[in-house]
């Protein structure tokens, strides 16, 4: 879905945050509203994101999912390769618990990385992302995404008013 | 016929003359290090005469105990092996697979028997040492563990001749290198599932003892306690 | 910069320049350095070559003493390991503001030391070329690993902490490798780009970015207290008089936590010194990591007096013989172990002086880590040199070929670490640039962000 999306820099949060109330005033979708910071600002500080952060559920799907292999790894070894040692039963319940703790501990921090850098929407080198380097100059970049020439007009010009610098259309994703 | 091996040592009997490490280096091509790598520890014979001392000068008195590996039951040593390369096998005894050693040592630190031995070194036989090798078992490489097995090589033989006849293997018929060479007879090897071996009747003696019995290993080496008093 | 003691809050260019001096061009200098590292460490991989070729016998290894100073050196490293990655994640959770500039040197410490340490069981294996019997793949030789053995739960355990740990390292970094990116020309801009996995800055990634750099803190923690346990298990599942012990595994990890702690200090004061990042790394960060030194070793010296009395006052023969070996040929060691570890160093980290002091608290450190070190011989070396039958007792020296091996160790961990403060932002520049930002009250938009106590804006305030 890529689009046009009205980008503007502004010097300080507080002009960044006048902005998109401005912007949210004509009215645009909060989702298609965001920022580009240097840090983290505040949920509702500029703008807010309507979507749940739902990977944290990978985490725990990671876990079990680690704990069965663990625990795969453990019972195929006592059924695979029978051998006696130490005159001890074939299977010991505390040695398979740590093997299915240590492999269930890796499948969450697996599926915490694989499922956050997908929700978080990294990895993607092959579309044009929208971007501003001088964000890492204090600037706050206020991105707006916008459907048709007419918006995109308002839009720049509400970000204009606020105080916007080199507010321009570009054309990529957030 | 179930076969469950033990080793019973008289101490009685022992006189500590050392026979029996002779024997055994002859017989599981163990290599002789030479006295530097002795005094670093490093000895490589499967069966020790450890030597103790009772009373004080002048009065004192050797004590002779034999310590081949106990051959545990529960032996602590297969556990900690990471790749089995220490195992249970059919008879009982417990095994060594030297092609599956990768030398953690975890056996050695986990006997605590301290019987088994680690190839510090490649052992070379020179020529014509070489050729008193046994045929019947490997040298091993540097990098693994070994211990006493109970000559299980003459044990296999003695099954397959058994087996061949068609018959039970016999009392007497499997005898390790050490048992055979015991001058004064201190060492008896058999199987005590046979309650007609002379092991049956030896290990039914008041004086059995086992080495570290708290431990819970339950060795399957027996020794007979030495009795004190007149003529001993 | 701006020749003020504080770090530039108004402009992040130069926030950015001091922060990452550590990746300007190589200089002779740092060639120097690296290259006697590099000769170090490859005497060290010569030694161990040497040794894989002639046999483990070129050690002083010897029955009884079949494990010696490669795994007491494994023991420590994985300890150390505990600085970094633990520390990290405990201050994230609690929130401590004066984190920040320790995080990555710290997490950078963890998944060195790790590796360094990782290497140990893998060299002091007899038949090193045959390390892959221990990994579980089909195969045709019908080997599979022995899952009741405490060292495959370690390889299991440091395995997920490696790999936990490298994520943990590079997932914080992703901020800072934009960062470093927007800032970067040349190949380094094209190798930033790669990194930082097209990291912006929206809104919607620093929200995801946050809850999972949380998770990963609740995650790595009980990862790292069970990696030290299982470390304690190796031993404490032995038959071995001295080793057979319940207190091992929380023992390893208090130790681990203390070394950990005290090898973050060196560190930390060595980046400062070389970096000049004295800014950043203010008396506060010092102060407050003394003060966990100060806690731990009283801990450390609890356990240890808890181990020994038991042992001391039920006088069980088999373990008496260890603990009455530390008198005599172990008594050097043990004097060092309980002088640097708590007589010593205790009362001086209690002083508020030393603690405030850069040089003395990393000397205490130093001392620490020699402890430490002494510490991990002690547990593995007396207790098989005194094995239940005396006839076999032999006591352990290293030789020339383990002190190279060790020696070269230490050279591939700090070769790492140089290289990786070349390539990689050793600050955690977007973590300061937030806590510079949240020291001041504001009103942004609809919401007021509080302003977190500022302490070394004073250099006074002693809490963080």
């Amino acid at each position: 879905m890529n689009g046009i999306v009205v980008v503007g820099l502004f010097d300080a949060v507080e002009l960044a945050a006048s902005a998109a109330s401005a912007l949210r005033a004509l009215p645009l979708p909060e989702g298609d509203i965001t920022t580009i910071s240097p840090m983290a600002l505040p949920d509702g500080a500029v703008c807010r994101d309507p979507r749940g952060i739902g990977f944290p559920r990978v985490t725990l799907v990671g876990w079990f999912v680690g704990a069965l292999a663990g625990l795969a790894l453990a019972l195929s070894t006592y059924l695979l390769y029978p051998l006696i040692t130490g005159g001890k039963a074939i299977i010991s319940v505390p040695p398979t618990l740590i093997v299915t703790y240590e492999v269930a501990m890796l499948g969450a921090l697996a599926g915490t990385v694989l499922a956050g850098f997908r929700e978080m929407g990294l990895c993607r080198f092959r579309t044009r992302l929208i971007h501003d380097p001088r964000v890492q100059e204090g600037k706050i970049l206020l991105c707006a995404r916008v459907s048709g020439d007419e918006e995109a007009k308002r839009a720049m010009d509400a970000m204009k008013t606020a105080g916007g610098i080199d507010v321009r259309p570009e054309e990529g994703e957030l | 016929m179930e076969i469950k091996w033990a080793m019973a040592i008289d101490l009685d009997r022992c006189t500590g003359c050392g026979a029996c490490v002779v024997a055994c280096v002859a017989e599981n091509n163990i290599p002789v290090v030479g006295e530097a790598e002795v005094e670093k520890g490093r000895l490589m014979q499967w069966i020790r005469v450890a030597r103790y001392w009772e009373g004080e000068y002048p009065e004192a008195q050797a004590v002779y105990l034999p310590v081949p590996c106990m051959q545990c039951k529960r032996a602590p040593c297969e556990t900690v092996c990471p790749v089995y390369a220490t195992y249970h096998n059919e008879d009982g005894l417990n095994a060594m697979v030297y092609n599956r050693c990768v030398g953690t040592r975890y056996c050695a630190n986990n006997c605590p028997y301290s019987v088994r031995v680690f190839n510090w070194f490649d052992h070379v036989w020179e020529k014509p040492l070489d050729e008193q090798l046994s045929p019947d078992l490997t040298t091993r490489s540097r990098g693994v563990m070994e211990k006493c097995t109970f000559c299980i090589q003459r044990i296999r033989r003695a099954k397959e001749t058994a087996a061949e006849e068609g018959r039970e293997i016999r009392d007497g018929e499997a005898v390790p290198a050490c048992v055979q060479t015991c001058p004064p007879g201190a060492l008896l090897f058999g199987n005590v599932a046979d309650p007609h071996s002379e092991i049956a009747r030896k290990l039914k003696d008041p004086r059995r003892f086992r080495l570290m019995e708290h431990l819970g290993t339950e060795p399957r080496v027996v020794y007979l306690k030495r009795q004190k008093g007149a003529g001993r | 910069m701006n020749g003020s003691d504080h770090l530039s809050r108004t402009d992040p260019g130069a926030l950015y320049r001091e922060l990452s001096r550590s990746n300007l061009p190589a200089t002779k200098k740092w060639w120097l350095g690296v290259g006697l590292l590099a000769i170090v460490a490859l005497w060290g991989i010569g030694c161990f070559v040497y040794m894989m070729k002639t046999g483990m016998g070129v050690t002083g290894l010897n029955r009884p003493v079949m494990w010696g100073s490669f795994i007491a050196t494994f023991v420590f490293w994985i300890g150390l390991s505990h600085s970094g990655t633990l520390i990290s994640a405990i201050l994230r959770l609690t929130n401590a503001t004066w984190r920040a500039p320790i995080l990555r040197g710290a997490e950078a410490m963890t998944a060195f030391t790790l590796m360094v340490g990782g290497l140990f069981p893998l060299v002091h294996i007899g038949r090193n070329w045959r390390f892959y019997y221990m990994l579980p793949y089909p195969n045709s030789r019908q080997l599979w690993p022995n899952l009741r053995s405490p060292l495959m739960w370690d390889a299991v355990a440091i395995n997920t902490y490696l790999l936990g740990s490298l994520t943990f390292l590079y997932f914080g970094m992703i901020p800072d490798l934009a960062i470093a990116r927007d800032h970067a020309t040349g190949w380094r801009k094209k190798f930033y780009t790669v990194l930082a996995l097209g990291f912006r800055g929206s809104h919607n990634e620093w929200r995801r970015y946050h809850v999972a750099s949380t998770i990963f803190a609740i995650l790595i923690i009980p990862v790292a207290v069970s990696v030290h346990s299982i470390v304690g298990w190796d031993f404490a599942m032995a038959k071995v008089p001295g080793w057979h012990s319940t207190i091992f595994a929380p023992y390893f990890v208090t130790g681990a936590i203390f070394s950990g702690i005290a090898g973050v200090v060196i560190v930390m004061a060595t980046l400062r010194k070389v970096f000049h990042l004295e800014r950043v790394l203010t008396v506060v960060q010092f102060e407050n990591l003394g003060k966990l030194l100060c806690t731990m070793s009283l801990l450390w010296g609890y356990f240890y007096f808890s181990e020994f009395l038991t042992v001391w006052y039920n006088r069980n023969p088999e373990e008496w013989e260890v603990f009455r070996s530390y008198g005599g040929v172990y008594l050097p060691l043990f004097l060092t172990m309980i002088g640097c570890n708590f007589v010593v160093s205790f009362p001086l980290l209690c002083m508020r002086r030393v603690r405030r002091s850069i040089p003395a608290l990393s000397f205490v450190s130093l001392l620490i880590v020699i402890g430490m070190y002494a510490e991990r011989f002690l547990i593995v070396v007396p207790s098989l040199a005194r094995r239940n039958d005396p006839f076999i007792w032999h006591n352990y020296f290293p030789t020339w070929v383990e002190f190279s091996i060790l020696a070269g160790a230490l050279a591939m961990f700090l070769l790492l670490y140089a290289i990786f403060a070349k390539l990689f932002p050793i600050m955690a520049i977007s973590d300061i640039q937030e806590h510079l930002f949240h020291t001041t009250d504001r009103k942004i938009g609809d919401v007021t962000v509080e302003s977190i106590a500022m302490p070394h804006d004073t250099g006074k305030g002693g809490h963080g």
